[in-house]
């Protein structure tokens, strides 16, 4: 009776992955979103020394915490303070940390921008779908300008672009 | 120069599909176009030494793209382990390409008992399995090709006993 249940689930993951030979190509893959928008990236400058990122991890996707990079140009980033994670025992890697749904993490700038000044965000990660897919290490980077001093942070900036039909 | 040739396929395959449309596309061109592109490559096993995928044309040849930072990849590893010492390597190859690093891969081939080549395809096995179907670069992403030399199975995600041992079974039947 017990092993009902992960038979039922292989099964289910089976059918969900695997089409058809007839059928895989040239339209081959199960319904994963593209990373850009599992992992949707956004940002904004808070003010001349803080960036504050976003992360909107879709329903059924995961971020690895220690896969997570940032750099700012052209003023360098300092140290990330990476809020905790929820633990997951990695076999190989030993417990590793995953994030999901929103991430907001704050970048602190190392020497002061300029107010109106634009700076360029890279960010690097990695993460997983529960169906039992990774994706390989995503860089994305970008724009977000300094508030003119005494304004309020503007809205965030998305990152992900839309698809057309040949990206 | 390997992925060029890759990249020229695809291309090539791409005008076809626009050029003939649909009613004079046949999927098994592209099975055997996508076979011979893969049993093409050469990529390093974990001493360095360059293996040719073609040395395993004739076999049933299951080829695993993968990656250390990928666990939905190593849980599924030792399933191919077994299935690799119970049909011995006369008629059924198991190759796994890792998008990672040789010591990593070292590392973890010790830890299960890797019983198969392992190859270093670096980021570079990315681009090789979409040129095979795998649009989104996820992994794990498995090809399976057939005796004659055509892809007969692209399957993203786990491969799941008994589906597994079924396919082989089907495969090894075929002339």
């Amino acid at each position: 009776m017990k092993a009902t249940l992960p038979t039922a689930a292989a099964a289910a993951l089976a059918g969900l992955l695997a089409l058809p030979a007839a059928a895989q190509f040239p339209s081959t893959q199960p319904t994963l979103l593209p990373p850009d928008q599992a992992f949707r990236l956004s940002a904004r400058a808070l003010d001349a020394s803080t960036v504050e990122v976003r992360f909107d991890v879709a329903d059924g996707y995961y971020l690895y915490r220690d896969r997570l990079a940032f750099r700012v140009a052209p003023v360098a980033a300092g140290r990330v303070d990476l809020p905790p994670g929820k633990l997951k025992h990695d076999a190989f890697f030993g417990d590793v940390e995953t994030y999901r749904g929103a991430v907001v993490l704050r970048v602190p700038l190392v020497g002061a921008a300029k107010p109106g000044e634009k700076l360029t965000l890279h960010a690097d990660s990695q993460g997983c779908a529960d169906v039992g897919v990774c994706y390989p290490p995503n860089p994305q980077q970008l724009q977000v300008s300094v508030p003119a001093t005494g304004t309020r942070p503007g809205d965030f900036v998305e990152a992900a672009k839309p698809r057309g039909w040949f990206n | 120069m390997k992925r060029r040739t890759i990249l020229a396929g695809g291309l090539v395959a791409a005008a076809t599909a626009f050029a003939g449309g649909v009613a004079f596309f046949h999927s098994g061109d592209r099975a055997r176009r996508d076979g011979a592109a893969l049993l093409g490559t050469v990529l390093p096993d974990l001493d360095g030494h360059d293996q040719a995928l073609a040395q395993w044309h004739g076999k049933v040849l299951v080829v695993n793209f993968w990656a250390t930072w990928c666990a939905p990849c190593r849980e599924e590893m030792p399933q191919f382990v077994a299935a690799q010492a119970a049909r011995g390597a006369k008629s059924v190859q198991f190759v796994g390409i890792a998008v990672d690093q040789a010591d990593k891969v070292r590392e973890f081939a010790k830890q299960i008992g890797l019983n198969y080549p392992a190859l270093i395809g670096g980021f570079g096995a990315i681009e090789l399995s979409k040129s095979l179907g795998n649009d989104l670069g996820a992994l794990p992403f498995t090809v399976v090709i057939d005796r004659q030399g055509r892809v007969a199975e692209r399957h993203l995600g786990p491969l799941v006993q008994p589906g597994l041992d079924r396919m082989l079974d089907r495969l090894l039947k075929q002339a």
